[in-house]
């Protein structure tokens, strides 16, 4: 019965402050009716209420985040305690972690350059290294199984690819890449989008109402 | 040696500890990303707590107002009920930390996907401009495709097996051809970029040589 209350309370809280929120976004003074219910008074209230709620989860978020990272890092003192496997890699993370945080409370321009060094370093390198992954692939796509659709694929990568090449034969390609990208790849990424939004609203009001109540498992 | 001339030496470093992947996983790699992890784990707890926990709990705890006190402590509060989650006996407490984010989140997303995605490219697909009509006309019918394309509705026939009516069908078949084109496109554009970026580091590399 307890767990029933608080399962209530958990479903009135989402749909309550949901709702709020989302009319508090949706809602602007220009649709105002000053006559009826909803006069400009009414929906700035909605306006502010919903940038206070807004506030708070970003705050709460924050505060998640903040407890991750601690985690991250206890988990990582834990591994170094018990002498676990791999012992080289946590020291590795906490160093670099006390390094970033030290050198930001001492020198923060230190800390800048550290951060942007590393980070530049790393992911230019991994996203690099993402060339081959997908050069890779599409030999895959072909080798196992040839339908029509990886054809099509691949034929598609090719030409983009041919047309990109900084020379003076490539010319005759690109009013068909130009083409392609201005229409079909146009329409694709647009059916796409209109399709991820579409699922997005109604998960969310599924959410919202109620019927979707997979996060109190 | 200035600050900077360490940076370039340990990102040449590192660039060859992450390149050295390309030999099979192995352990400079890991470091690499061990070092990469620790770092940004570090930056991140430092800009969250200097420029958004501290400024919030500056304003709202120090204030003479006992109502301003109390929005100040929520997010402390709902934080405290998260990690009720990770109980088994207690765990249903922590539902009302995640209702609360999950109730915003919700309405954030379906704000979002209405006023950013589903009106203004609705919009635009039904609005074709003068001089490129057939342009138009295709993208519309294109995505009217791509959409049908992930509809499963179906009607059964005499043998009971599912059974979309042919117009779906065709419709479905050009749907998957607009996307498949579209994936195609992506996929190069990526293989482009990431080509760019390697040779750019590959010419930091051979520099530093």
């Amino acid at each position: 019965m307890r767990v029933r209350l608080w399962a209530a309370l958990a479903s009135a809280l989402t749909a309550a402050l949901g709702l709020i929120v989302l009319l508090g976004l949706l809602l602007t003074p220009d649709v105002a009716d000053d006559e009826g219910a909803l006069s400009a008074d009414i929906i700035r209230q909605f306006n502010d209420l919903a940038d206070l709620l807004l506030q708070l989860a970003t705050i709460t978020i924050a505060l998640t985040i903040f407890i991750g990272i601690l985690n991250l890092v206890a988990v990582h003192l834990g591994r170094l305690r018990r002498r676990a496997n791999g012992l080289i890699y946590s020291v590795v993370l906490l160093v670099s972690f006390g390094v970033v945080v030290v050198s930001y409370v001492v020198d923060r321009e230190a800390s800048i350059i550290i951060l942007d060094t590393v980070q530049f370093s790393v992911e230019s390198a991994l996203a690099g290294l993402l060339f081959f992954a997908l050069v890779y692939g599409a030999y895959r796509a072909l080798h196992h199984a040839v339908t029509w659709g990886r054809v099509l694929f691949v034929a598609v990568i090719v030409l983009i690819l041919l047309a990109a090449l900084p020379v003076d034969n490539a010319d005759a390609l690109h009013p068909v890449r130009d083409w392609l990208l201005d229409v079909p790849v146009s329409a694709g990424v647009r059916g796409l989008l209109l399709g991820i939004a579409l699922g997005t609203v109604v998960t969310g009001v599924r959410v919202l109402i109620g019927v979707d109540r997979s996060y109190r498992e | 040696m200035t600050m900077e001339d360490v940076g370039l030496i340990v990102g040449f470093i590192l660039t060859l500890m992450v390149f050295s992947y390309l030999l099979g996983d192995n352990v400079l790699y890991r470091l690499a990303v061990y070092v990469f992890v620790g770092l940004v784990a570090g930056y991140v707890s430092i800009v969250t707590v200097e420029s958004v926990l501290i400024p919030w709990f500056d304003a709202t705890l120090n204030a003479d107002e006992p109502l301003r006190v109390g929005f100040g402590l929520l997010p402390l509060v709902f934080g405290l009920l998260l990690l009720f989650k990770s109980s088994q006996r207690l765990g249903f407490v922590g539902n009302v930390g995640i209702a609360f984010l999950i109730g915003i989140g919700a309405a954030v997303a379906i704000a979002g996907a209405l006023t950013g995605t589903l009106i203004p490219i609705t919009a635009e697909t039904a609005t074709i401009e003068t001089g490129a009509e057939l342009e138009g006309l295709l993208i519309f019918f294109g995505v009217a495709a791509s959409l049908i394309y992930f509809q499963y509705i179906a009607r059964t026939d005499a043998e009971g097996k599912p059974r979309r009516v042919l117009p779906v069908r065709l419709m479905s078949v050009v749907g998957e051809a607009v996307i498949v084109v579209t994936l195609g496109a992506v996929y190069a554009a990526a293989i482009i970029t990431s080509l760019t970026i390697f040779s750019e580091r590959i010419g930091f590399l051979l520099g530093g040589l």
